[in-house]
This record gives C-alpha cells, structure tokens and sequence, in this order.
C-alpha cells in the first residue's frame, strides 16, 4: 500500500492539479501558521510576566511608603511617610509572625570604583534573608551573613554585570572597592535577569544606615509569608498596613502613602489573567483548527467528486476500491502534513524573526509548544484523511457504471 | 501509418487458472438476464430476459435503437453493472454475487473497455494512460512503461506518447484507449460505440484497428448504431425494447422494417 508505485502515482495527482493543492495546503498551514504564531504570543506574554515576577519569591509582601495625598488628624497632606527601624522591628516582632524579612534602602547611581575603573550602579542596602526574598542566585563566594550586619562590616556582594565592567578578568572575590568613596571588600557575585538586577551592589543595611547618612530609614520591606495560603498571607498585609497607618498617621484610603502589596495575590492574579488569555488561545487556535478541517474536508469533497469519472475509469481499468480508497487518503494526509509542516515552519520562524523586535519588560521569548502544535497538525492530519476516506468511499461504494456516468 | 498488430494470445488461456477447459457454454454465456433501472415511483425494466453466448474470438455487433438497452447489455458483460436476475458465466464462473474485489479481478484480467468519449485521464500522458491498467496489476513501473511503448507502437501513437490527451485527435484518442485496454492481453474487448464521436474515416481506421485486435484471438464486442460498422463484424445481435429479436451473421441480418420483426417466445 505504501509502496514507491502508489507515491509516484500521488505526487502525480498532486502536481496534476496545482490550485487544489495550492488550496489544500493553504488552509492546512495557514489554520497551523495562526495557532502557531497566536501560541507563541501568549507564551511571550506570559514568560514575560513569569521572568518579572521571577525577581521575587513570590510568597512575600513588600512594603512601601510615600507621601501622603490624604489630610488626616490634623497633619496635611504630601507629607513624606518614611519608615524606620523601629517599624521593622515592631512589625517583625508585635505584628506579624513573618519566617523572614529584610529591610530594604537604595541609592541610585552610586559611584563604584574600582584600581581605576569607575561606574555607577545602585547600592542597595538589605538584610542576610534578603537573598531568599527576591531569590539571587549566588555565583561565588558568599551572601551577607548577620555577623556582617551586626558588626556593621564594609562587605558588599556585586551583580554579574560589575565582574565584566569593572573586575574585567581580575578576581573580584576579596577584591576592595570603593562605594562612594569608602572602602568595601567583595564577597560575593551573583547572577539575575532583568535590565537592573545585575547591577546591583548589596551591603549590609546596618553598614549603609551608618557609613552614607548616619540614619536608622528603612525605604522597602519585604516579609515572607511562608506557607500562608492567599487567605493568610491577605491577614498579614492587611496588619501590616493597619498598623502603619496607626504609627504614621495616614488616612485609611491613602494609597500613596502606605503601600502593602502580597506577591502571591498579584501573582493569583496574573495567573487568572494567564487562564483567560491561555482560553483565549485555545478558542482561537480550535476554531483556526475546524476552519482547517473545514477547508480540507470541502476541498477533498469536490476533489472526489471531480475524480468520480476517474474513478469509474480506473476501475475499469482493474482498480479495486481499496487501492482507489488508499490513493485518495495517502493523498490527503500527505497533503495535509506537508502543507501543515509548512505552516508549522514558517510560524516558527515569523516567531524567530520577530521575537527580537518584540522584546519588552513583559514579552519574552515568545516559544512555541510543540506538543500542541504537533498535537493540531495531527488533528488536520486526521481531518484530511477522513475527509478524504469518506467521500472517497461513497465514490468506489457506487457501481462502475455510475461512476463513469457521473456529470 | 497503419497498425500492425503482433498480440500474443497463443498460450493465454494456459496462463488462466482453472477455467480454461472445454465448456459447452460459450465464453460469454447470458441466460435469462433481467435488469431494472429503479425510477421515482417504480422501475425501468430495461433488460427482459437476454440469452446469449460469445465464443472465444468472436467480433459482435450489438445494434438497436436508441434506448433498446445495448449500453446496459455491455456493461452487465462487462462486470462495470450488476443485473436483477438470471445467469451470467464469464469462461465458465458464474458472475452473479461476485465480491467487487473478485469482479476488479475479473475486469483487470480478463476485460478490456473502450468508450466513446475515450475516458482517458486528463492530467495523465498517453503513455501513462496505457500503462496505468498494469499498475493495478502490480507490474513494476519501468516493464509498465516498456510494455506501453511497444503497445503505443503497435497502434502507430509512439510518437505520441508524452502527449496529454488534450493533445491528441478523437482518433488518436481513441487508439490510445484501445491500447489501453489490450495492454493487460484481454480476452474480451468490450466497446461502447468505439467510433461515435468520430468521422467516417477515422472510424474505419479504428474498426481497422479493432478486426485486428480480433484477428490475434481476442473476443470483441462492439456496440453501435451504424450499419457499415455492424457489417465489418462477423456477428451482428440487434436488441429492441430490452429483448434480443434477431441475431445472426452480420449483413444477413436485415432491417426491421416494422415492430413485428421482433421475435415473441
Ligand atoms: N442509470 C440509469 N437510470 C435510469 N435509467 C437508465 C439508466 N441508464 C439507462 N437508463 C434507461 O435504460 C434504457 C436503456 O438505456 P441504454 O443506455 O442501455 O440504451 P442504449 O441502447 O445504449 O441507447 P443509446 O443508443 O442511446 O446509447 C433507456 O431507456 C435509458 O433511459
Ligand atoms: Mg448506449
């Protein structure tokens, strides 16, 4: 059945009639190119998303503060709300039972020197759990230990982006550097995506209170809500912003000035936005599928019907049905997969081709899942064969004659 | 250029299995076939009741007026219809319930058609055409080949053969379908007004053609209308109204000058 004669007798039919196969292959692979590229769109968007949240542990709370657009009790409005030192440690040890937590305090555009290379980059100063927080992946040497924060040590751990600018091939672990001027010794490197996570330089919040501005301000905090569930982990949030509002007086609609955002109930979030858009994807790419089956189920209808005098011919001829059957389904799933292998090809490569260009804090890689694509290839596959086994059947079904007759 | 036809029948009736002893019957042997065509609200009786026996290497005639069922005859002869009732025994096997498998058996060995609009396969060249019946007989693609250059040769369409049929005169086309239909070495030849849809000339030409094929043993039975093409056959059988009302050698034969002519038993 699978035999040279009968693909030679197929590639025959095939280039006999070039617009019906022109047709065929067109609504095969186009139904294929669309899920393709559609899938590939919802991936980019959705590894976007995931490589963003990817930067936190994503059972945590960050804690945020600004100004005030609220008058309350008296105090007026754009007030600077600052966190202290004493509101992590109320907070950590009053409010909420939290695994871990870690102060947070920035400064942008830090000056790092290095023997005689310089470069600006963003000092951040945290605390040892931080690491676990917002996941950094260590590449050598150490994390901040506690014996760090506590003796206030001139340690520093650098982002991957400092070895190559500013260590170029020299070893940066036990390395001096100079943060703004003042002398630190490098710990430790990790490695992070994102445009700024591997730019950062971390020292120990205690250090960097005490050595840059003598100061007890926290800027950020960020709390573990370990195992909680979404319930839970909405109860800490909710203390946890209850409780400075009451500390700094901010009024209970302020959205500014105190701000408590739980990772896991925006990460809930995008992941119901995910379903919609994964759904989304799925209705498309179905009904791109059944277009597909459609147009092949009607093409190979008026193609056997085209051939019923060819078939009554052939049969004459000393065909039996079965061959006549095996020609025109062979013919169909050759058609359907080559075409829809086409379509699978060229998506792929539009993705390829455009996934550079469409590079964004929220797209990336814009993949294509395989077993899906393959999985839809196989469906129009089927589709073609059966479209084609059943008018095919009702053909050779018919007397001879009949066939022959056939206007 | 006139065909010269060489087709080896000497020893084909050894290469079939079987059937090939004495019969009393003739090749073709029909006994009381009746054959309706079922209409809206009833049926057509079209066939009532044909006896009828083809030796080996006949040349037949069918003639009738239009309607009188002579396609319908051949076609039931030719295992491309069925029929409601009665006998048919093709070299000794009786055709009747035969499983469609075992009548594609049948039509590929032992039967070769020709129409009268040629029915060869468009997107198909002339060679291709011809060898396509050994295809469904499995012989490989380069013997297939050979075989339908040397048929197209024999029918003087050599020079014709990577032509499409589009490209080729009623009379070519009919050639290239008589060479399609001995390329499998038939036994019988069954043609369906084979000179129809060509002028006087070239249909001589093809009777020409098919009293050779006759000549090398080959049974053939020709449908038609015209008299002249009837008389170049030895036996002319004449249908009237589904019935059989004379049969007989051809010229011998005499018009019906009247509906009386037709014979009551
Ligand atoms: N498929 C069919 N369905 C119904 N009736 C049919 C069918 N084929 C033929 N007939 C009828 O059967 C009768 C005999 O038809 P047939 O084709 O055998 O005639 P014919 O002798 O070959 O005529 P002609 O010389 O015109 O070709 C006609 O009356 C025709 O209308
Ligand atoms: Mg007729």
């Amino acid at each position: 059945m699978f035999n040279r004669e009968t693909w030679i007798e197929i590639a025959h039919t095939v280039t006999a009639n070039p617009l019906r196969t022109a047709l065929t292959g067109l609504s095969v692979g186009l139904g294929i190119f669309i899920l393709v590229v559609m899938q590939g769109l919802g991936f980019g968007l959705q590894n976007g998303v995931e490589q963003d949240f990817g930067d936190e542990a994503r059972n945590t709370v960050w804690v945020r503060t600004g100004t005030t657009t609220l008058p309350f009790r008296g105090r007026q409005p754009n007030r600077r709300v600052q966190m202290r030192n004493e509101d992590e440690q109320r907070i950590t040890e009053q409010v909420v039972d939290a695994p871990a937590w870690s102060g947070r305090r920035m400064m942008w555009g830090s000056t790092v020197g290095y023997k005689s290379e310089q470069g600006n980059y963003p000092i951040v100063g945290v605390e040892p759990d931080f690491d676990d927080l917002e996941l950094l992946p260590l590449r050598g040497g150490r994390w901040l230990h506690a014996d760090d924060l506590a003796k206030e040590s001139k340690v520093c751990v650098v982002g991957e982006n400092l070895l190559e600018e500013l260590f170029k091939r020299d070893e940066a672990i036990g390395a001096f550097v100079t943060l703004n001027g003042i002398t630190f010794r490098v710990v430790g490197h990790f490695s992070k995506n994102g445009r700024w996570g591997n730019s950062m330089v971390y020292v120990p919040l205690t250090t960097m209170q005490r050595v840059f501005n003598g100061s007890d301000e926290v800027d950020q905090m960020v709390l573990s809500t370990g195992d909680l569930d979404l319930e839970g982990s909405t109860a800490m949030v909710g203390a946890v912003d209850a409780d400075l509002r009451l500390r700094h007086s901010v009024h209970p609609d302020d959205q500014r000035a105190v701000r408590v955002r739980d990772n896991q109930e925006e990460f809930a979030m995008f992941e119901r936005i995910f379903v919609g858009i994964r759904l989304f994807i799925w209705i498309i790419g179905g009904f791109t599928l059944l277009a597909g089956a459609i147009g092949v189920a009607n093409i190979m209808a008026i193609v056997v019907k085209e051939r019923t005098v060819e078939i009554g011919v052939r049969k004459a001829l000393g065909a039996t049905s079965g061959s006549i059957l095996s020609l025109i389904v062979i013919e169909a799933i050759s058609l359907t997969l080559i075409s829809g292998a086409l379509g699978l090809i060229a998506g792929v490569a539009t993705l390829n081709v455009a996934a550079p260009y469409a590079q964004h804090d929220y797209f990336t890689n814009p993949e294509v899942n395989l077993r899906v694509t393959i999985t839809a290839l196989v469906v129009l596959v089927v589709a073609g064969a059966i479209s084609g086994f059943v008018p095919a059947l009702r053909a050779v079904r018919i007397r001879p004659i009949e066939a022959l007759r056939y206007e | 250029m006139g065909p010269n036809l060489d087709l080896d029948v000497v020893g084909m009736g050894a290469s079939r299995k079987g059937n090939s002893g004495p019969y009393l019957r003739g090749m073709l042997a029909l006994s009381g076939i009746e054959k309706a065509y079922p209409l809206a609200g009833g049926s057509l009786p079209v066939l009532k009741g044909i006896d009828l026996n083809i030796e080996q290497g006949e040349m037949v005639a069918i003639m009738g007026s239009s309607g009188s069922g002579k396609s319908t005859l051949l076609n039931v002869l030719g295992l491309l219809d069925g029929f409601d009732s009665g006998g048919y025994d093709l070299d000794g096997v009786n055709m009747a319930g035969l499983s469609e498998k075992q009548a594609a058996r049948y039509r590929s060995q032992f039967l070769g058609f020709v129409f009268q609009s040629f029915n060869l396969i468009s997107f198909k060249t002339a060679l291709e055409n011809v060898a396509l019946p050994l295809f469904y007989q499995k012989v490989p693609r380069r013997e297939r080949q050979r075989r339908a250059m040397e048929m197209l040769g024999k029918m003087g369409m050599d020079d014709r053969a990577d032509h499409l049929p589009s490209e080729l005169s009623g009379g070519q086309k009919q050639r290239v379908a008589i060479a399609r239909a001995l390329i499998t070495s038939p036994r019988v030849i069954l043609a369906d007004e084979p000179t129809g849809a060509l002028d006087s000339t070239t249909s001589h030409e093809v009777m020409e053609v098919l009293r050779e094929v006759n000549a090398t043993g080959i049974t053939v039975i020709i449908v038609t209308h015209e008299a002249d093409i009837a008389a170049q056959c030895d036996r002319t059988i004449r249908l009237h109204d589904g019935v059989i009302i004379e049969d007989g050698k051809s010229g011998e034969v005499v018009e019906p000058t009247a509906h009386g002519a037709r014979s009551q038993d």
